[in-house]
């Protein structure tokens, strides 16, 4: 991976220009910038953008808490409502929860509250300052299905709640998505390591190249004891379009394409001319990432317009600075090859009779994910057609010791923050669940079947 | 949960919850106002002032100043006692301390004459609160003989402290004014007559600002205005030296200090705490920004005496009171070079234009390059550059030279070397780091 000089701007932020791949882009705030940052805050009355976070990270409180000097105090109110904080504070899409919700917009533009929330969750660390200190692991035990955000999160709840948890994940490392997919320029991998060992320290544990339905099954997890089992399992297949040509080299999907490029091993080819069919926030990453690893083009093929991309704006923007080139209102229609290698992508027009050639040796889909087929590994719940489990309320299923949250949960909104609150939802429909088990063996008695209360 | 530092601490006999109360003034002046601030986790209330007359209040009544866009860089007020009926009040306080039996409830009360003061004392006594405020100390009364006048006044003092004795058993804090030099002398007299703990400072005289239409003071008050009391920020560091002063006098050792001035944040309280006070008042913080500064003051201050090792917050009191000496014990053998890092400089040339302008010209300026360098022989180690660098952690504290032995007092021949004789280890400050 090789410095690029490539400039970009985000957010009228100008960075640096020797951005590089495994460089984050958006630099951190210094003391004196966040407190005047903080101090642009209107310090409202009942913080709508505490309402706009969709984890309860409470941004009204914790930059309260910067304004009046009390940086810790802010790191535990981060920490103890969400445990991916450090994490969150760079990939949530801000515009659409707290900054999005921030009165501040009506004088001039919101607080950055995400560079806000990274400042502090930065000084916990450089301070060494510890907020959670779990009790004893002595109640019933609990398994996760997969280590990304939606079990790190319900893990760590429990855990502070004194339950002994075990994460199952199929990988080699632990963090889903935030280790494979999101690309390092806006989540540097140290981060994701810092925050999965908050989540380790605080006793949980991370059985990896376990994946379940193959190295254990479900049953095998149930008589190791384990009273509940939540499946935070995400997605993990990328869509195809069913183009000729679609089996040839080169032509690859999403998630694979960034989890080598994020594994940073000299396998990764990023390609030379490269063309990413999609328009959301994924499309964008493998751009991004196709760039910064010194692609000569690359081209971005959407099917509807700019408008209609459902990527942040402040992402398009970044990746348009990149040199990135987008072609909107195009379709892929056949991938054309020599000797058995991809050299063309031909697109045609969606709304209008427009035809385009483009020169491309990789073509990476990018047009949305799916979980794997879970119906085999565990009988008895819900599925829609797309594999998404249809969970009941809380983050329960029709049964009663199977729990779900994150991507894989047909009523997230699939993203990172989403998944977080998921985690804690399902965690304390866990508790419940647990609890009313433990009562019902306690006190069972005829006058009270349920437990009783 | 992070270990957060037990803050409960005495106060002339009462266990308080926490040192932070808020200081007598609109902020606690209704049953419900001060019932709020003690549900968000205040440690206790000094109930607005009162007088057994109602006074006339102007409108409008307050200035703002600001530096740049920063406003209530300070808070001038032309507020007398409190405007609601007398009894009302009384009602109040009452019910305060039979809701919130574990808070500390104090009146404040500001007689006209001897007989006055003891009639309100033996009024407020038969509340059941804990403890009585003498307000010696309002600037801007519009009754002879009371407010800052009798502050300022040992006579007065003796006269209204003995006759508030007279009307009351309780616990008696004298409310000190900072509108003179030496508090010390009203405090010592305070106490020969029978208070038992100090608090202060009540606001400080001035004038904030002036219209520049119709010539006068702000507010304009239908075309006029007047000097009245400043409190807020900026008279912080007024308050600090005030507190400072008492904890630190023979005569007064041992008596309570309860610090009032500016403050906002915990580190303003623990400054406060750190110089003499055993808790803490305050006013114009809540008037910005509500009582919920409360719940940063507890979170704060509980997570530092954590942090530092502290076992409960009474062995924090008066802590730097040690380490502030006279000037003339200052150690001045030696001086801190700054020093610049110019991977964060971005240029600007404030440092080359403070030091020029209003130290030294220890700063050379490569004006083709933006860049400022400084001239070891002609820096002084005033640090203004390291003060005004707009960079955080830009300049800072280098390089440590000492004066040859021989040379002291000879001025600018005075030899000043890294390696000396005299040299030893030096505490070198913090500057803005959280
Ligand atoms: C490229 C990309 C960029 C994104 N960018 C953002 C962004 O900027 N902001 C944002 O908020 N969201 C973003 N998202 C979405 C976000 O990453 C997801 O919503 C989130 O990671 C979902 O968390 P999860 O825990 O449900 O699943 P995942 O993060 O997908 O984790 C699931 C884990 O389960 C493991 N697993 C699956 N099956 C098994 C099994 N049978 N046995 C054991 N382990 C198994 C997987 O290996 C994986 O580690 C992005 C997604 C992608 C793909
Ligand atoms: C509007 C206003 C009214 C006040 N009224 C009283 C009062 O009635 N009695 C009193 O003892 N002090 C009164 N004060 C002074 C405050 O109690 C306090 O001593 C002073 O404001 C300094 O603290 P601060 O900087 O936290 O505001 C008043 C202050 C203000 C701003
Ligand atoms: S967790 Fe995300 S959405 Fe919530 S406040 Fe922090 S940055 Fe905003
Ligand atoms: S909405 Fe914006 S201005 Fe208001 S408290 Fe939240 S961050 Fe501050
Ligand atoms: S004030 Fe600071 S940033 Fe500006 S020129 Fe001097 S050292 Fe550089």
């Amino acid at each position: 991976m090789s410095d690029s000089n490539n400039v970009g701007v985000k957010a009228g932020i100008s960075l640096k220009p020797t951005q590089g791949y495994l460089e984050e882009t958006v630099p951190p705030f210094t003391p004196f910038l966040a407190m005047e940052e903080a101090a642009r805050c209107l310090l409202c009355y009942n913080p709508p953008c505490s309402e706009g976070c969709p984890a309860d990270t409470n941004p009204g409180d914790f930059i309260r808490a910067i304004r009046f000097r009390n940086f810790k105090g802010a790191a535990e109110i981060i920490r103890s409502n969400n445990i991916l904080g450090g994490v969150c504070a760079r990939v949530c899409p801000y515009e659409k929860t707290c900054e999005g919700a921030c009165e501040r917009s009506g004088i001039d533009k919101p607080i950055q509250i995400g560079r806000l929330q990274r400042f502090v969750t930065d000084y916990e660390k450089s301070t060494n300052f510890q907020v959670l200190d779990p009790p004893k692991a002595t109640k019933e035990k609990v398994a996760m299905i997969g280590s990304g955000p939606a079990s790190l999160s319900a893990a760590a709840t429990l855990a502070m709640k004194g339950y002994p948890v075990t994460i199952f994940e199929e990988k080699e490392k632990a963090g889903g998505v935030l280790s494979y997919g999101i690309v390092p320029a806006r989540l540097p991998q140290y981060v994701v390591d810092e925050e999965i060992e908050y989540v380790t320290k605080l006793g949980v544990e991370i059985k990896l190249n376990t994946k379940v339905g193959k190295d254990i099954s479900l049953d095998e997890i149930r008589k190791q004891d384990y009273k509940a089992i939540m499946i935070g399992a995400g997605m993990q297949i990328t869509r195809t379009l069913p183009i000729p040509g679609k089996e040839l080299e080169g032509v690859t999907t999403a998630v694979e394409y960034l989890a080598k490029a994020r594994s940073n091993d000299a396998s990764f080819n990023a390609g030379k001319h490269v063309v990413v069919i999609g328009g959301g926030d994924v499309a964008l990453d493998c751009a991004t990432t196709a760039r910064l690893n010194d692609a000569e083009s690359v081209t971005v093929l959407y099917r509807r317009t700019r408008e209609e991309a459902p990527a942040n704006r402040q992402e398009l923007e970044y990746t348009e600075s990149l040199g990135i080139n987008f072609a909107f209102t195009l379709s892929p229609s056949i991938f054309e090859s020599e000797n058995g290698k991809l050299t063309t992508v031909k697109a045609n027009g969606t709304r209008s009779k427009s035809a385009m050639k483009i020169e491309a040796d990789t073509v990476v889909f990018a047009i949305g994910q799916q979980p794997e087929d879970f119906s085999k590994v565990i009988e008895g719940i819900g599925f829609d057609k797309n594999n998404f489990i249809t969970s009941l309320e809380n983050g329960t299923t029709s049964v009663p010791d199977i729990f779900v949250a994150g991507d894989i949960d047909i009523d997230s909104t699939k993203t990172v923050v989403n998944s977080v609150q998921g985690g804690k939802i399902a965690a304390i429909s866990i508790e419940e669940y647990l609890t009313k088990a433990g009562r019902k063996q306690a006190f069972c008695s005829p006058m009270h079947p349920e437990g009783g209360k | 949960m992070a270990k957060h530092a037990d803050l409960s601490i005495d106060f002339l006999g009462f266990k308080c919850e926490n040192p932070f109360f808020l200081s007598s003034s609109p902020v606690s002046g209704t049953y419900e106002m001060c019932a709020k601030f003690l549900e968000a986790g205040g440690g206790g209330v000094f109930y607005k002032t009162l007088t057994t007359t109602i006074p006339e209040e102007c409108s409008p009544r307050f200035d703002v100043p600001r530096k740049e866009a920063t406003p209530f860089i300070s808070f001038k007020n032309m507020e007398q006692t409190s405007d609601k009926p007398y009894q009302d009040n009384l009602d109040a306080m009452r019910k305060l301390k039979e809701n919130y039996p574990n808070k500390l409830i104090i009146g404040s009360i500001m007689g006209m004459d001897e007989d006055n003061w003891e009639e309100m004392a033996r009024d407020y006594t038969a509340l059941g609160i804990d403890m009585l405020e003498l307000n010696f100390s309002c600037p801007q009364m519009t009754y002879e003989g009371m407010g800052s006048d009798v502050g300022a006044s040992v006579e007065l003092i003796d006269k209204y402290v003995k006759a508030a004795r007279r009307g009351s058993h309780l616990p008696l804090i004298a409310k000190m004014t900072p509108n003179i030099e030496k508090m010390e002398i009203p405090a010592i007299a305070a106490i020969k007559a029978g208070a038992q703990a100090i608090s202060t400072i009540n606001t400080i005289k001035a004038i904030s600002g002036m219209d520049f239409d119709h010539y006068t003071a702000l507010p304009v008050v239908n075309g006029k205005s007047s000097i009245s009391g400043l409190s807020g920020k900026a008279t912080k560091p007024i308050a600090l030296r005030f507190i400072t002063n008492m904890a630190q006098d023979k005569e007064l050792q041992g008596i309570p200090l309860s610090g009032i001035g500016g403050i906002e944040t915990w580190e303003d309280a623990a400054e406060f705490i750190m110089t003499g006070a055993s808790n803490v008042q305050f006013t114009t913080s809540v008037m910005q920004y509500g009582y919920r500064i409360v719940e940063d003051m507890i979170s704060g201050l509980s997570i530092y005496l954590a942090e530092k090792g502290f076992e409960k917050l009474e062995d924090f009191v008066g802590i730097a009171l040690k380490n502030i000496i006279p000037a003339d014990d200052i150690e001045r053998d030696f001086k801190i070079l700054p020093k610049i890092d110019y991977d964060k400089c971005v240029n600007c040339g404030r440092c080359y234009i403070s030091c020029f302008d209003a130290a030294h010209q220890a700063i050379d300026w490569d004006n083709e390059n933006r860049k400022p360098t400084i001239d070891e022989k002609k820096c002084v180690g005033c640090q203004l550059c390291l003060q005004v660098c707009p960079v955080y952690d830009c300049i800072t504290p280098g390089k440590i030279l000492f004066k040859e032995e021989d040379q002291f007092g000879k001025g600018s021949k005075t030899i000043w070397k890294e390696e000396a004789p005299n040299k030893h280890d030096i505490i070198v400050g913090k500057y803005d780091k959280p």
